[in-house]
């Protein structure tokens, strides 16, 4: 698809910033815009609304749910922190869902990138693993209430190490770190050149006939059905 | 033989949980009544934690009346401080915590359209399930952990195939699995077990749903080989019997689908 397809990105950190750059140098038309308040729902539509009057009606919309740093044990978690790592991201995903519906064609896609964790779970990681299956249960209800003539949806699962955030303890005990062997590829990639050129597959009419689906990118570690 | 080879020691006509203490969250009707009354006739005392003392109370008494240990503590899962009040009495009425299973959840609600969706009916399904699972799980961990018990938690097919008429229970559903498996991984070392049952069963909240959605119970039966909705007490309780016993000692951070193979994409 690539040359001027006008994309919406939802989100910030390296993984969004990494797709950012990766979608804008594959010749998309990017508008990156960062919800202050994920659990308000005006403030997710008030900032869609914005993005779109950058580029206009999106042919393709990403939202990178924001993920805590971690591991934390769910015993040794406060309130708020459960909260913040489970919660809020399944409700600013559920935002984005109902704030960019108005704005999107038939031909137009909704991806939400997350960590593998959501199919897997994770010591450490379970409210955030957690809401991340969550958003992938939205992105299979959203497609099928969407129906033939709605946009499509997808979600792109990524290895932990690239969407979990940088300061992310490196001995948390995530599906990728405890494989019994590490990726099949032999790295975990990278948003921008490993993970960007998905997105744009996923943009293009060629996958028109894919919908809430998960394809899973991350060098060949998880690989359950 | 070595201790953890030995016999698991249950058969399927034993008192598979004698000297258990279960608590069941939403157990006065439906698949918490079922689960509690399978258990209670499989040996455990059971601790009915109810959000309405004048429906729990009844179903506790009707249990009482059949020979079963079975008491019932007012308890709204939204309040952390009621989920640990139900602990609290669980432990002080028998001393231990064998299992606890978080059935309860807010209703449904009919088909809702994501766009439409009341801010309300996301906080009321969030709080109830999630939320409260994780409230109820670090209330319960250090008496799990001290019996060696398991935890339960109810899931549904729509979280693993997504669901056009109700977007958000799929999505709790969904995070409630996943939950699971995290919680299997961090409490295995302490001896904790977590899984999962799917049901499809017929319940006080399945007839509403048939009410506000009048060909869900056409569509249940096209796609249910087994050809009939579960039973909650005859086709789900002993699921969670199973569970809850030493016959799945092995198991954790499982999802077992109730529901007559309505669902095969596991």
């Amino acid at each position: 698809m690539a040359d001027g397809t006008r994309t919406l990105l939802v989100g910030n950190g390296p993984l969004a910033d990494g797709l950012h750059d990766g979608l804008v140098d594959r010749g998309h038309l990017v508008a990156q815009v960062v919800p202050v308040r994920s659990d308000d729902w005006t403030d997710v539509g008030t900032g869609i609304g914005t993005g779109v009057g950058l580029i206009g009606r999106p042919d393709l919309v990403v939202h990178v749910p924001p993920i805590p740093a971690g591991p934390v044990a769910l015993v040794d978690q406060s309130t708020q922190q459960w909260v913040e790592a489970c919660e809020l991201p399944m409700a600013e995903a559920f935002a984005v869902a109902r704030a960019c519906l108005p704005y999107l064609s038939e031909r137009a896609r909704l991806v939400w990138v997350v960590p593998t964790v959501a199919m897997g779970g994770a010591a450490g990681f379970v409210g955030s693993a957690a809401a991340c299956e969550g958003i992938r249960a939205l992105a299979k209800s959203a497609a099928r209430q969407w129906g033939p003539d709605g946009p499509t949806t997808a979600v792109l699962a990524v290895a932990p190490e690239v969407a979990l955030p940088p300061d992310t303890d490196p001995a948390a005990r995530i599906p990728g770190a405890i494989a019994l062997t590490g990726p099949a590829l032999g790295r975990p990639g990278d948003a921008y050149g490993d993970l960007a050129p998905l997105l744009d597959l996923l943009a293009a009419p060629a996958a028109r006939f894919m919908t809430g689906v998960t394809l899973v990118a991350d060098g060949g570690v998880w690989m359950a059905p | 033989m070595s201790p953890d080879t030995a016999p698991c020691g249950g058969l399927p006509g034993d008192r598979l949980l004698e000297g258990h203490a279960v608590l069941v969250t939403g157990g006065a009707s439906g698949l918490g009544l079922g689960m509690a009354s399978a258990m209670a006739a499989h040996g455990a005392a059971v601790m009915l934690a109810c959000r309405r003392l004048e429906t729990g109370e009844p179903a506790a008494a009707s249990l009482r009346d059949a020979g079963y240990d079975v008491t019932c503590i007012r308890c709204d899962v939204t309040s952390a401080e009621d989920l640990r009040a139900a602990v609290d009495a669980t432990i002080a009425a028998h001393g231990r915590l064998d299992c606890m299973v978080h059935n309860a959840i807010a209703s449904t609600g009919g088909p809702t359209l994501i766009h439409e969706i009341a801010r309300q009916h996301w906080d009321a399904m969030v709080s109830t399930t999630i939320r409260a699972t994780f409230e109820g799980a670090r209330a319960a961990h250090p008496h799990l952990r001290d019996a060696g018990g398991s935890m339960i938690l109810m899931t549904s097919s729509a979280g693993m195939e997504g669901s056009a008429s109700l977007p958000v229970y799929a999505m709790v559903k969904a995070a409630q699995r996943t939950i699971a498996k995290g919680l299997a991984a961090e409490w295995g070392p302490d001896g904790i077990r977590v899984n999962c049952i799917a049901p499809v069963a017929l319940t006080p909240a399945m007839e509403r749903a048939y009410a506000e959605n009048p060909v869900l119970q056409e569509r249940l039966l096209e796609r249910t080989p087994l050809g009939r909705i579960g039973h909650p007490l005859d086709d789900v309780g002993p699921v969670a019997v199973f569970l809850a016993s030493d016959m799945a000692r092995f198991m954790t951070g499982q999802t077992l689908v109730v529901d007559g193979g309505g669902f095969l994409g596991l």
